[in-house]
């Protein structure tokens, strides 16, 4: 049997931002993330999720300025030496703020402007317009303006430009972080549906641990540039007193299965439920 | 977003200027530039004044014009006051009354009236090609004639960037108020520039990696999405324009009989009464504004 390969893979990457930093935005990055993986990064701001995000598609070290060390491997292609704008095909990049990220007339407009880059035929560029606003749920929409969308609807229609240069990773960075709650749970059901139904890896830096632990199945813990935690959300959220150390929070039923095993209420093996459905199955013998 | 408007965009309709192709209203217009460039005849300039005149009319789009024009009228009537006591003509200058301190001459009334219908030619004929096409058509037919998509981009840019830093003020003045600042008049904005223009690099610089993430600068073949076709009664008109605005241009070119700055001659009566109206008209719109500006 062929061993699976990995879609996206860090090689020894450390990153230093120009203007003379000493301190490395991420360092000795060795990572392997598989195809239709949801992984979660989780770090505190600063971590360097961010950075390790834009190396995905190659923005670093192409359009950032600062010294890169190491590889990144893409779909078999090294971003190092592949044009950004190459890398679109494979790679989609949401961005936290999405007011930032819109500059047409119109919600259609929006979403075909990388098809147009990529010169798709004004038929396939309609189809799927249509295609990408239904899975976000923007149907109707076409002809309003990108900035008179709320910002839930902003940054659906983010995913939805996104989604339209058909690629097979999406990379989310904090996506909810300037949207409100009805907002986050439209963004976080897009990404997992996509995940789901048509295998796309996602990467999403996020700081809602309750909702990653549901969805995620690789969780991701940086720290000062250095990932200190890579495995399943169970496995990753047991190591307690390391993310509390690093002010992290966890998910409300892992705090509580720890807190239970502190008290001596309770003995509750590692790893700890991360989800209410995985806590409500652990607990029924004890209930 | 809400209470930003930008005072020159599309007025939706459906008129038959609505209708067509972006392509002839803008050879029309830079027709009309072009031939008010050429002359300081106020007789062909009123004649293209009064034709954009019609067509603001025709396709309704009167109230959005004068919104514009309001604004714009008054402060082109400086040009008058200032012309009448300044020509911007080769002396020796002809006077023919005296208002105040100031000779008022003959070629200056001549002029600042040219050069206030020119202005008003030329803006009412932009005004309609604006606010009859809807912007994306624009720049689609622009990049179908060979307009870099790049250059097409950056006027899409600007015009979506208008109303956000217009926005942007707005909430930097807020924040000022409550924080018992001066909350308007130019000591207001001084200090709110600073954080409008950091967030704008910013917003620049977080768009175009997140335009760099979606494939823009291709080398590649591109395409666009905007359907914008030229129909056989674009192709009549934009040729009307075309021989119309290019032969009225040569023919005042070539005829010197229209120059008629020192030909044609204003009683006192009528160059003191223009200048007074204009100046006061002008500071009448001053004081509204500066009103306008305190109450805000």
């Amino acid at each position: 049997m062929s061993e699976k390969k990995p879609v996206i893979e860090f090689k020894d990457v450390t990153f230093w931002h120009g203007g003379g930093n000493e301190k490395p935005a991420i360092k000795n990055i060795n990572l392997k993330i598989y195809e239709g993986d949801y992984v979660a990064l989780l770090g505190l701001n600063g971590a360097g999720k961010t950075t390790l995000q834009l190396c995905i598609n190659g923005v670093i070290p192409n359009s950032i300025m600062g010294d890169f060390e190491g590889e990144v491997i893409v779909y078999g292609k090294d971003t190092y030496d592949t044009p950004v704008r190459e890398m679109a095909k494979m790679v989609g990049m949401v961005f936290d703020n999405p007011e930032f990220q819109l500059s047409q007339m119109s919600v259609a407009e929006e979403i075909a402007l990388g098809m147009e880059s990529l010169g798709f035929s004004y038929d396939e560029m309609v189809e799927t317009i249509t295609e990408v606003l239904d899975i976000v749920g923007l149907q109707g929409l076409e002809e309003r303006s990108p900035f008179g969308l709320s910002g839930g609807q902003q940054q659906r229609l983010s995913i939805a430009a996104a989604l339209a240069m058909e690629p097979k990773i999406l990379v989310m960075d904090e996506p909810t972080s300037n949207v409100d709650p009805i907002g986050k749970e439209e963004i976080f059901s897009v990404a997992a549906q996509l995940n789901r139904e048509k295998n796309m890896t996602v990467i999403m830096a996020e700081h809602e641990v309750e909702v990653m632990a549901a969805y995620a199945n690789i969780v991701i813990v940086m720290h000062e540039g250095e990932i200190l935690l890579n495995g399943t959300p169970e496995e990753v959220f047991s190591n307690v007193e390391l993310i509390q150390k690093l002010g992290l929070r966890l998910p409300q039923v892992t705090e509580y299965a720890h807190r239970l095993n502190q008290l001596n209420l309770a003995s509750i093996k590692k790893p700890y439920p991360v989800t209410l459905n995985s806590a409500i199955e652990r607990y029924k013998d004890i209930l | 977003m809400q209470g930003i408007v930008i005072p020159i965009s599309m007025v939706p309709g459906n008129s038959a200027i609505h209708r067509m192709n972006p392509l002839p209203k803008l050879l029309w217009t830079f027709g009309i530039l072009a031939l008010s460039f050429s002359t300081r005849n106020i007789a062909v300039l009123g004649i293209a004044f009064a034709i954009g005149l019609l067509l603001v009319f025709y396709s309704r789009i009167t109230s959005a014009y004068l919104r514009v024009a309001l604004i714009l009228f008054p402060i082109s009537l400086t040009l008058i006051t200032l012309q009448s006591i300044a020509p911007a003509f080769p002396r020796p200058w002809t006077t023919i009354a005296a208002f105040g301190p100031f000779n008022i001459y003959q070629e200056g009334i001549y002029s600042g009236i040219s050069l206030l219908l020119r202005i008003m030619a030329m803006t009412t004929w932009a005004m309609v090609t604006i606010m009859t096409s809807h912007p994306s058509d624009i720049f689609t037919s622009l990049k179908k004639i060979g307009m870099p998509y790049v250059l097409n981009f950056i006027l899409v840019m600007t015009l979506q960037l208008i109303p956000i830093l217009q926005n942007e003020f707005g909430t930097v003045l807020n924040a000022q108020k409550s924080r018992a600042m001066k909350g308007s008049g130019f000591g207001a904005i001084l200090p709110s520039m600073v954080p409008v223009f950091v967030g704008a690099i910013e917003r620049v610089q977080q768009l175009s990696i997140s335009l760099e993430s979606r494939a823009f600068g291709s080398t590649g073949q591109k395409s666009s999405f905007r359907q914008v076709r030229m129909a056989f009664s674009d192709y009549f008109v934009m040729a009307l324009g075309f021989v119309t605005t290019g032969l009225a241009t040569y023919w005042v070119i070539i005829d010197k009989s229209l120059d008629w700055s020192k030909s044609m001659t204003f009683s006192p009566i009528f160059a003191v009464s223009l200048v007074l109206s204009a100046t006061i008209g002008f500071l009448v719109f001053v004081i509204f504004a500066i009103r306008a500006a305190l109450s805000a």
